[in-house]
């Protein structure tokens, strides 16, 4: 790789190559959301879950919320990296990666929450020892654990030739770039290789992502608790996860354009087809949603139009039409028309969408305890600060693991860019002819040797 | 020049096969408590099926994800060394 290519790109090696104060307050931030959290998990640990808002029969609260919350922003990445890799839509190339590095951050934080929830987080080796499959809580763990591996290699393999370029470049950290290049040159029988393993891993990564919230809804609906035993779960969730993961990636690249001024590779056209994806993940869940609550009225179960109706006028009311408000009514009225202002408008519903879908997570969860089919006495789930700290923790955890990677790999992939440059242009002009009456198709086997050096 | 690789190279290397073993361990580890999950569910008659059932779908996952890693780290390390 000549240095016109360094230098072209620079801006994408600036993140890395140099440390504003900026980086390091962010640090001292992130630092402090974390320490809350620490010492809100190290209270808990000594004293017990006592020292939260869970009880009977409300045992899930918070952290569950963030647990279906994180693995939901986990869609994000993998799942929309991929598609947009299969299809060949060009646009994806500046955004990929941004969207990966979300899926794997997450999911750390993600599965960590189940630790977090645990009141003797000890007896976590006896679900090791002597887990039984029938429980679907096992099933997650499982599916959960297919979808980090899976997606922390999806991440990597791409990744290859960029850190490379960082290893023959940048002038610092050789030795670790060295080690994760794994020794990459950019041969031909290279490119075949790691061409060939990110096909595979792109069309394996999507049934996985599916299988992954799919099964997060079954926590839920393999019971028999009111708004909770419903068939479509499954879709609904995974509905909702592809939902907040293209708000959540939407915001990773508005505040990475702005800080990091990237506004060159993240224009306003990724932000706008983006939002139109959005706008139709909204009209999707709402429909979801409408024919999930429908189903529950129309069956007028007592337990269930309990639930129901302390979500639609009860106690759980602003968390619900905060919802409603947040995950329908703002992206419609942002996002039907983005031919103007198309960023601003996009970072406003994805914000909206990203606390909407919180708060549905919430919606499911709480209410549904707090009105369970068995006789309990009434209770109120109220969070204490230790959960409120852990949340804090928790989202400072992730955006502290983002802010990491920005700084030690490149957050677009420049090698897909170059790559966009010297074959996208021609081979979208190919493809073109071939959809074409008069058109000749291309043939199969240019995929496999790509420029990736 | 003698051509034997220097301090730094044989460091590098000594990390990435290291990172590869550890990567192979991993997923072979899941793969093997998975295993270890349906023996003993097998052992104490406590529907089986279920295990069965998913370790059918998991292990094969895995076993993919063994094999591209696997392919990925034998092909850019041998490269390197045949280069």
């Amino acid at each position: 790789m000549s240095d016109a290519y360094v230098q072209r790109d620079a801006a994408l090696f600036a993140p890395i190559a140099q440390t504003g104060r900026g980086f390091y307050f962010t640090l001292v931030v992130l630092g402090i959301a974390i320490l809350w959290g620490a010492v809100a998990y190290w209270t808990q640990f000594e004293q017990g879950l006592g020292v939260t808002g869970l009880q009977q029969p409300v045992s899930w609260g918070f952290y569950v919320t963030n647990f279906v919350f994180f693995i939901g922003i986990s869609h994000a990445g993998t799942l929309i990296s991929a598609i947009l890799r299969l299809s060949k839509a060009e646009w994806r190339r500046p955004i990929t990666r941004m969207a990966e590095v979300i899926t794997v951050m997450v999911l750390f934080i993600g599965a960590g929450q189940i630790l977090v929830d645990l009141g003797r987080p000890d007896r976590m080796l006896n679900v090791i020892l002597y887990g039984r499959y029938q429980s679907p809580l096992l099933w997650d763990a499982t599916s959960i654990s297919t979808y980090l591996t899976a997606s922390t290699l999806y991440l990597w393999l791409p990744l290859i030739p960029d850190i490379a370029i960082l290893r023959d470049h940048l002038g610092k950290r050789r030795f670790l770039y060295s080690v994760l290049a794994m020794g990459w040159t950019g041969t031909e029988r290279q490119q075949k290789i790691l061409n060939r393993a990110i096909a595979i891993m792109a069309v394996l990564v999507i049934p996985i992502a599916i299988s992954v919230h799919t099964v997060v809804s079954f926590v839920f609906s393999m019971t028999i608790q009111p708004a909770w035993h419903s068939s479509i779960f499954g879709p609904y969730f995974v509905a909702g996860a592809i939902f907040s993961g293209i708000a959540a990636l939407i915001v990773a690249m508005a505040i990475i354009r702005r800080i990091y001024r990237l506004q060159a590779y993240l224009k306003p056209i990724h932000f706008r087809y983006l939002g139109h994806l959005l706008l139709v993940m909204t009209l999707l869940w709402f429909y979801l949603t409408f024919a999930e609550y429908l189903t529950g009225y129309y069956g007028n179960g007592p337990e269930e139009m309990k639930v129901f109706w302390s979500k639609f006028t009860g106690r759980f009311w602003p968390t619900f039409w905060a919802m409603a408000v947040c995950n329908f009514v703002i992206p419609m009225i942002f996002l039907v028309r983005l031919r103007h202002h198309a960023v601003g408008k996009t970072v406003v519903a994805s914000v909206a969408v990203v606390i909407g879908m919180w708060l549905e997570r919430f919606n499911i969860i709480v209410p549904t305890l707090s009105n369970p089919r068995l006789p309990f006495p009434d209770a109120i789930y109220w969070p204490t600060w230790i959960e409120w700290g852990e949340t804090a923790g928790s989202f400072g955890l992730f955006i502290l693991f983002y802010v990491l990677f920005v700084k030690f790999f490149p957050v677009i992939s420049i090698w897909e860019i170059r790559e966009g440059r010297e074959v996208g242009l021609r081979e979208v002009e190919e493809r073109l002819l071939s959809y074409l009456p008069d058109g000749t198709e291309p043939e199969p086997a240019r995929d496999h040797t790509r420029v990736l050096r | 020049m003698n051509g034997r690789p220097s301090t730094f190279d044989r460091a590098v290397r000594a990390c990435q096969l290291a990172i590869a073993a550890l990567t192979v361990f991993f997923v072979g580890s899941i793969v093997v408590w998975i295993a270890h999950l349906i023996r003993t569910a097998w052992r104490l008659d406590d529907v089986p099926s279920a295990s069965i059932g998913i370790s059918l779908v998991a292990i094969p996952v895995f076993l993919v994800l063994l094999g591209v890693i696997v392919s990925v780290f034998w092909g850019l390390l041998t490269e390197r060394r045949t280069r």
